[in-house]
């Protein structure tokens, strides 16, 4: 690695820990730690989002699978995100901010039932370690990959830095180093198109190449027989559900929008993020591509993006593209783990513990977000062998996604939806799930949309026959812009 | 299914925002603004919205 590079990485290091580390003095308690006191401005929170919502996954996968199939990559960042995320900031953000709630399992608990409240949190929490190990996993596998470090000093480097800043400064220390990455991400991905259409002679000779052996990598959308990403079951599964599913439902993405200093700086947050969003494929699919147009030889897809570092950008610039996936990893995992330990304390520990001291919450949420971190540092050497436990978990979070999103938008969209019918929807709705997954082996897409139909229905039919909230209570967690004042 | 050709996608996706893009002019702009004073015209969401949905709509025009 050229010194330069090297530079590069340390200095980003030891400014994220300073940032965090100085962002401390600010958590008095448990309001602090989990929504930033009320306090993040619009452009933080929208960063933020974006840095949370990309992943190993993002960077590696989305470069490698665009190599294979081309833009059509892309559309999980346009049709798979920004209706759901325009929809989110006008409609369910104002909701979850005016309710006052830390999270959407809380939200949920008063819509329908502590029960619900309880296994959405668990559902969530538990895939979430697992996901943590996955994540800290591919941080050590790149430092390992472009430092030669060996992986156990990997975990325990980046374990220690995503540790002093997230348990020291809570979600506002989080927020704020997120943004900072998220920006470096941003430079690094223009940097590379720069580079990438100027070696290639300009856009038009880029897409001409580009276009002559892979004639559809220029289009949108993959034949509706394709296995993979059929177009039907890409609009209707990933841009109706689980993407809707997602946006406005899932807590480590929206409990920064809770930690707006005001209700107009939560909405503002996820458009702005939308806008964001719009540009990711720079960052994520255009290097993919760039491989392909300059012929690189490579053994498989995902090896894509490490080869443009290698043989497009010059030292320094490669040591920021190569902070820029660091960064993309640590903000993922510390927003796991601030959202997670918020869940554990209160969704679940408030619920189950019934002598539970409120005060001691900031103490709690310290000593889980530090437990939780240790358990995916543990996890992480051994996520290799774990890959079928965590598949088998994948699995059984899509599960849920169908009928969650039937419950949170007749939940805040109607005053129909009742607290049992709530309960019945979620079980069987995740029971259709499985057979039509598991039993009938349908595409994933499919079923996630198939069972989001059924738990609309069965939840605005059961409704019928039980017994609603108070009206007093459904005003303030239903949509009802027209009858405010 | 296994008929149906590529460029509807294309269609039906920019049919979806179009539809968006009028929806969205639903939501009362006072619940958008919420505390924000209504003389900011920039703070209104639903312009931010639809900036959004051109950028959407230009993007499967071009990859159609």
């Amino acid at each position: 690695m050229h010194p330069l590079d090297l530079a590069v990485i340390i200095g980003y290091l030891a400014l994220i820990t300073f940032v965090g580390i100085k962002l401390s003095s600010k958590v008095k308690n448990a309001h602090d730690f989990f929504l930033a006191g009320r306090s993040l401005a619009w452009w933080v929170i929208g960063l933020s989002i974006i840095g949370t919502n990309i992943d190993t996954n993002s960077y590696v996968g989305a470069s490698g699978n665009a190599y294979n199939v081309g833009i059509a990559q892309a559309n999980f960042e346009w049709i798979g995100a920004i209706p759901a995320m325009i929809i989110a900031s006008l409609i369910f953000i104002p909701l979850y901010w005016r309710a006052g709630v830390y999270s959407i399992p809380e939200y949920l608990g008063l819509r329908y039932n502590q029960g619900v409240r309880v296994v959405a949190a668990l559902i969530a929490s538990v895939f979430a370690v697992f996901a943590l190990g996955v994540a800290m996993w591919a941080l050590a596998l790149t430092l390992e990959t472009y430092l030669g470090w060996p992986i156990w000093a990997g975990i325990l480097v980046s374990g220690t830095v995503v540790g002093l800043y997230s348990i020291a400064g809570g979600l506002a220390a989080v927020a704020i180093t997120d943004s900072i990455q998220v920006s470096i991400m941003f430079l690094c991905g223009i940097i590379i198109v720069g580079i990438g259409i100027s070696d290639a002679g300009g856009f038009n000779a880029f897409a001409t190449t580009l276009t002559e052996d892979n004639p559809t990598h220029l289009q949108a959308y993959l034949p509706a027989d394709d296995e993979g990403f059929p177009w039907p079951g890409v609009i209707l599964g990933l841009g109706f559900v689980l993407s809707p599913a997602y946006w406005i439902g899932s807590q480590a993405i929206l409990q920064r929008t809770l930690g707006a200093r005001t209700q107009w700086d939560a909405s503002a947050s996820m458009m702005f993020a939308a806008l964001a969003k719009t540009f990711i494929p720079l960052l994520v699919v255009f290097p993919g591509i760039l491989a392909l147009v300059m012929k690189a030889d490579i053994e498989y897809p995902d090896m894509a993006l490490p080869w443009v570092i290698k043989n497009v950008l010059p030292p320094g610039i490669s040591g920021l593209m190569f902070v820029a996936i660091i960064a993309a990893l640590q903000s993922s995992i510390d927003s796991g783990v601030n959202s997670t330990s918020l869940m554990i304390t209160r969704d679940i520990r408030h619920v189950l513990m019934k002598n539970h001291d409120p005060l001691n919450d900031l103490k709690v949420g310290r000593y889980l977000t530090l437990l939780l971190l240790l358990s995916s540092m543990c996890i992480a050497p051994f996520i290799g062998d774990l890959g079928g436990i965590f598949t088998f978990l994948q699995t059984i979070l899509s599960l849920f996604q169908g009928p969650m999103l039937a419950l949170l938008l007749l939940g805040a969209m109607t005053q129909r939806a009742t607290p049992m019918a709530g309960l019945w929807t979620l079980v069987s709705g995740v029971l259709v799930s499985a057979i039509l997954l598991i039993v009938l082996e349908w595409n994933l897409l499919y079923v996630a949309f198939v069972s989001f139909c059924y738990s609309m229905i069965v939840l605005w039919t059961v409704s019928g026959f039980t017994e609603q909230l108070s009206d007093e209570k459904l005003a303030t967690l239903t949509y009802r812009p027209w009858s405010r004042t | 299914m296994i008929d149906l050709p590529v460029a509807w996608a294309n269609y039906i996706s920019m049919g979806i925002f179009i539809f968006l893009g009028c929806l969205v002019w639903i939501v009362p702009k006072k619940a958008i603004l919420a505390d924000q004073p209504e003389t900011d015209r920039w703070r209104d969401l639903r312009i931010w919205a639809m900036v959004l949905i051109g950028l959407q709509l230009t993007i499967y025009w071009i990859f159609s």
